[in-house]
């Protein structure tokens, strides 16, 4: 009994002295007026990764929603019997399972022959095919045109080409992706755009009232500029586009960080970046007019390839250097990197339509041109973007010729010339040399990893609020350590957001392949967004120190003006991959009369 | 398409190691956030180095040991107290790694996984964060002066219960007055380490008490046993001393005395593995855990040992190391029932810990029996030898040391020991380096120091 008495009156006493504890700690709370900014930063601070965690589902669901109708551009017709719909601009014919029109009977080739739609309609392109292909029972060269009627034949398979009609029902795709779509059948854009909007304004505010000095519309001005750019060309879409808009909104919410972080980091050049993300969209509106048509898209290609090579020259002849690379070019009025626009004509340049693709396997004019932007690279000394140059040459090269021991090859002769580079450039060996083991260089060369690591756990999962932190003044934070300002200020949980939403563009990609109209599209496509992940893999993992910090840009976040034209450039080519109309997407009718237009009926 | 579909594996490629670094990262971000945080240039955390202690650091009385105001750090007010507990509380640049200020930083500085380094109304004395030592300001205070700036470590703790109640560790300084430590090397040699937890010494006779907890357990009739001793003796060419001829002694008698050549034979009758098997029991060869802090481990590699070499072993002058905190729990363990209690240096305050249930990390180092039989012994070596009048009313049982540190340097001075009292169960250590003998000017320091802690324990 007595041992229970006192036992009772221990935890009483240590009820007691708790109380006490929580009452003076609450006491303590209270004893300091608490100012409007902290009580701002204690409510916003749960608000945003909310926000950014329904952005990113609402953005992903229904992009991956396979509805909305796969347009057909014609039949191959068996008389009486059955037809097979012609799904692409370019269509490969064959006995083979890849071949998108399967045709199996044993005297049809593999691989037989192309049909593809260019500017001179549709066009019928023999790929060496042992049994030849005759249109109207003439024998087919290399290629040659079909028209609506004309009755083609592989070997001696028999088929008509007959036009589209109306009020066939149209195919619907089966995807295995199809059960995620389904689980956001109501989400609007509209909405997703609001919370996009909410985040941005929430997101200045929260910088304006951390600032101390400096007049608050130096960064609400710019914040306002974009929130209008974005709404602006938001109402265009909606009005003159059937396409789906979660792609843009999801860049949005990135050029939104990227404002935050510029905000902190170089407030003088805000306006600057709201410009260049005001010029981005108007470049990747351009460009999706102009690849609309591959004939253009083609053009365009020589163009810009011609483009590059001049600017290369001039980067080598006269470019500065800035943080040990030389790949700035200063004309007086307008600094910028010309290695970043290369990149746009470097993703066009391994494009080629199907029929090239089969006949030609001769990659010798990419490899030149590709070899040609990395040994300037080298030149310039900047590694992290010859590696994104040479990753992004083996996906590309990779889809153009399909022969795995030919890209084995170029990637064990690039290591060993890798090597050679570490080995030569004590500057760059230095790099490597702290790699995984950050920590003990922690003042030396491991100096921004370690700073990185170390503010991006301050900022735990919900961040200190815009504006609070500290790695803001480290060397090349707003560049190549913005992921941990994003972990610091915003918190783990959109610093991951963000990093998933490229990542996603990369699904996405994947996704549209099997859709895509013509292989120009899906090899720009994968080409653009490879460069994306790659730039993200080095920028966040090379911040990390996971790999060797190589000091590229985390696209669309970074602060740069050329970086996030380019950036917006890139995405055009993702966007020009996606076919599909949104279901809300308007006129259906509407929609047909062009298919007709465009199949040159 | 389908064709190039497939082709498209290469993109495929570079989104799964993506994904996959995304993931890895993740992982380590959950494993390692609170390492990165706690770096002395973190500014959030850190101002010039000194920790921004978010919660106040106390110790079992209440007394205030160390906060944050004003963004500077403020220790106790009391330079006895400052001095006597640098190394639990450390210094302000995290130079005591295993001061509560490094060991603790990650509770201390308030940050948390969710919200960071987040502060609401840069409020920096966020209860949370609050600490509790189980050490009594006051106790080390007086272990302090009593040890006269003489280098060493005193250490005191609660056998029962594990509370490590007295810490200190000499040299010290006060870290509001932080001295010019390396203009004088030799006056600081060795300040940054807590001796209680990080120093290995030789124990010397001290680990008799090992030897004697072996022979009661292995030899037969052990209690009957005479051993003769004429103050030297050749061991297989090796000589053991003795400081004067002990005559016939018995084992008590042996250890009372500190005989060494009855020692020796009890050694050599034993063997080296039963040696290390028991020095192995006693703690020796591994690290304890107070905490989250470890202790330095002691060494003894006597198994292969033979004929002076071994002699030499079980009077705790071979290659043995011993670490202060390990024998003080050794002695614990005598005192306990043969049941080492793993010392506590944190004292929970929250409600959770007023919940009923054994949370102490306890082992079984001793059989009951052979704990009791030496612990009698103990407490006649008391009688017998280091004088009881020195201990009055403490119901002392202890072991002195002197350990030859070679060359022309005074021996270290050890006393371990207990107090034999329900309502004070108290296990100690003191250890002065170059001090000479050990009951003499250890066993001086204990005395003093031990009649502070019953009083303390007493009040409480």
């Amino acid at each position: 009994m007595d041992i229970l008495i006192e036992n009772a009156t221990q935890i009483m006493d240590g009820i007691r002295a708790w109380a006490d504890r929580v009452v003076e700690g609450i006491a303590a709370y209270l004893s300091n007026p608490i100012e409007f900014v902290e009580f701002y930063t204690f409510v916003v601070r749960w608000i945003f990764p909310v926000l950014a965690v329904l952005v990113l589902l609402r953005c992903v669901l229904p992009l991956l929603r396979s509805s909305g109708s796969d347009r057909i551009w014609g039949f191959l017709e068996i008389k009486d019997a059955y037809r097979i719909p012609i799904m692409h601009w370019e269509n490969s014919i064959g006995r083979s399972k890849l071949s998108d029109i399967v045709i199996n009977l044993p005297f049809v080739s593999r691989s037989h022959a192309v049909l593809s739609y260019g500017e001179s309609g549709w066009t019928i392109a023999d790929l060496g095919s042992k049994g030849g292909v005759r249109v109207n029972g003439e024998i087919i060269e290399k290629s040659g045109r079909v028209e609506i009627g004309d009755t083609i034949s592989f070997a001696s398979a028999e088929f008509q080409f007959v036009p589209e009609e109306e009020g066939i029902e149209r195919i619907k795709r089966k995807s295995r992706l199809d059960w995620l779509g389904k689980l956001g059948p109501n989400i609007t854009a509209g909405k997703t755009f609001l919370f996009i909007l909410v985040f941005q304004l929430l997101g200045a505010i929260q910088i304006i009232l951390s600032k101390e000095e400096g007049s608050p519309l130096g960064v609400l001005y710019p914040f306002l500029l974009l929130i209008a750019a974005e709404g602006i060309y938001y109402f265009i879409l909606s009005k003159f586009s059937k396409k789906y808009r979660e792609l843009e909104l999801l860049i949005y919410f990135l050029c939104g960080m990227n404002l935050f972080v510029v905000a902190v980091t170089a407030p003088g050049s805000l306006m600057k970046q709201v410009v260049a993300i005001i010029l981005g969209m108007i470049v990747y509106a351009a460009i999706q007019l102009i690849i609309k048509d591959v004939g253009r898209g083609r053009k365009l290609k020589y163009i810009l390839v011609g483009c590059s090579i001049l600017l290369m020259l001039l980067n080598l002849t006269i470019g500065e250097a800035r943080f040990g690379a030389k790949n700035w070019i200063n004309l007086g009025f307008i600094t910028f990197q010309p290695m970043e626009f290369v990149k746009v004509a470097f993703v066009l340049a391994g494009t080629a339509t199907l029929d090239k693709l089969l006949t030609t396997r001769n990659l010798t004019a990419f490899i030149g041109f590709s070899g040609t932007c990395i040994a300037a690279l080298i030149l310039m000394r900047d590694l992290g973007t010859s590696v994104i140059f040479f990753i992004t040459f083996l996906v590309i090269a990779f889809m153009r010729s399909g022969d795995i021991r030919t890209i084995a090859f170029i990637s064990a002769g690039a290591v060993l010339g890798a090597f050679a580079v570490v080995s030569f450039l004590p500057y760059i060996a230095s790099r490597f040399q702290a790699w995984g083991h950050v920590w003990e260089f922690a003042d030396t060369i491991g100096y921004q990893q370690t700073r990185t690591l170390m503010y991006s756990a301050s900022g735990g999962l919900l961040g200190l609020g815009g504006g609070n932190g500290y790695l803001v003044g480290i060397p090349a934070a707003d560049t190549d350590l913005v992921f941990g300002i994003l972990c610091e200020e915003w918190g783990f949980i959109v610093a991951l957001c963000a990093v998933l939403m490229i990542v996603f563009l990369a699904f996405y990609v994947l996704f549209l392949m099997r859709g895509c109209k013509s292989s120009f599209y899906a090899i720009s496509a994968c080409g653009a967004v490879s460069i994306f992940l790659i730039q993200t893999a080095l920028n966040v993992f090379g911040s990390l120190d996971l790999l060797p910090l190589t000091g590229v840009t985390l696209p669309f976040v970074s602060n740069g003006g050329s970086s996030m034209v380019v950036c917006w450039a890139l995405l055009s080519f993702i966007k020009a991959a996606d076919e599909r109309n949104r279901p809300d997407g308007g006129d259906f009718a509407l929609d047909t009369d062009e298919t007709r237009e465009g199949a040159g009926a | 398409m389908k064709l190039l579909t497939r082709r498209a594996f290469g993109l495929l490629i570079l989104t799964l190691l993506l994904v996959a670094g995304v993931l890895i990262f993740t992982v380590n971000y959950a494993i390692n956030a609170d390492s990165w945080a706690q770096h002395a240039t973190n500014k959030h955390l850190y101002t010039d180095g000194q920790l921004k202690t978010a919660g106040k650091l106390y110790d079992r009385n209440g007394e205030i040991l160390l906060q944050t105001v004003d963004g500077i750090q403020k220790y106790n007010v009391d330079k006895t107290v400052r001095s006597a507990l640098l190394h639990a509380v450390g210094d302000s640049y995290g130079n005591i790694v295993t001061s509560a200020q490094v060991a603790y930083s990650d509770k201390l500085s308030g940050w948390d996984p969710l919200n960071g380094a987040y502060r609401f109304n840069n409020n920096l004395s966020s209860f949370n964060s609050d600490m509790t030592l189980t050490l009594d300001g006051e106790l080390c205070a007086a272990a302090y002066q009593a040890m006269k700036g003489r280098k060493g470590t005193v250490g005191i703790y609660n056998y029962k219960t594990g509370a490590l109640l007295c810490m200190v560790s000499m040299p010290t300084f006060d870290p509001e007055n932080r001295p010019d430590v390396e203009a004088k090397p030799d006056q600081y040699e060795g300040v940054y380490m807590n001796r209680l937890f990080s120093a290995a010494y030789t124990p010397g006779s001290v680990f008799k008490l090992v030897t004697a907890a072996a022979a009661m357990d292995h030899l037969e009739n052990i209690h009957t046993r005479v051993y003769q001793c004429e103050g030297e003796r050749i061991i297989n060419g090796a000589k053991v001393t003795c400081p004067k001829s002990h005559g016939n002694v018995t084992l008590e008698q042996a250890l009372a005395e500190s005989c060494n050549i009855a020692f020796a034979e009890i050694s050599l009758e034993l063997g080296g593995k039963t040696l290390q098997n028991y020095a192995e029991k006693a703690g020796f060869n591994a690290s304890i855990k107070i905490d989250g802090i470890r202790t330095l481990e002691g060494k003894v590699n006597v198994s292969e040992a033979e004929g002076g070499d071994l002699a030499w072993a079980g009077i705790g002058q071979y290659s043995n190391t011993a670490n202060p905190l390990t024998l003080m729990t050794y002695v614990g363990s005598i005192a306990n029932d043969g049941i080492r209690v793993t010392p506590r240096l944190i004292r929970e305050t929250n409600l959770l810990s007023l919940l009923p249930g054994d949370r102490l990390r306890k082992k079984r180092v001793l059989s009951e029996e052979t704990a009791e039989t030496l612990g009698i012994m103990m407490r006649n070596n008391v009688k017998e030898s280091y004088g009881e009048h020195n201990f009055k009313g403490l119901e002392l049982c202890a072991k002195s040391g002197t350990a030859e540190v070679g060359g022309d340097e005074k021996p270290h001075s050890w006393f371990v020991g207990y107090l034999n009292r329900e309502d004070c169960p108290l296990a100690f250590v003191v250890v002065i380096e170059n001090g000479g003998s050990g009951s003499k000017v250890a066993g001086s320091v204990a005395g003093k120091v031990l009649q502070i802690a019953v009083q303390r324990v007493a009040e409480e």
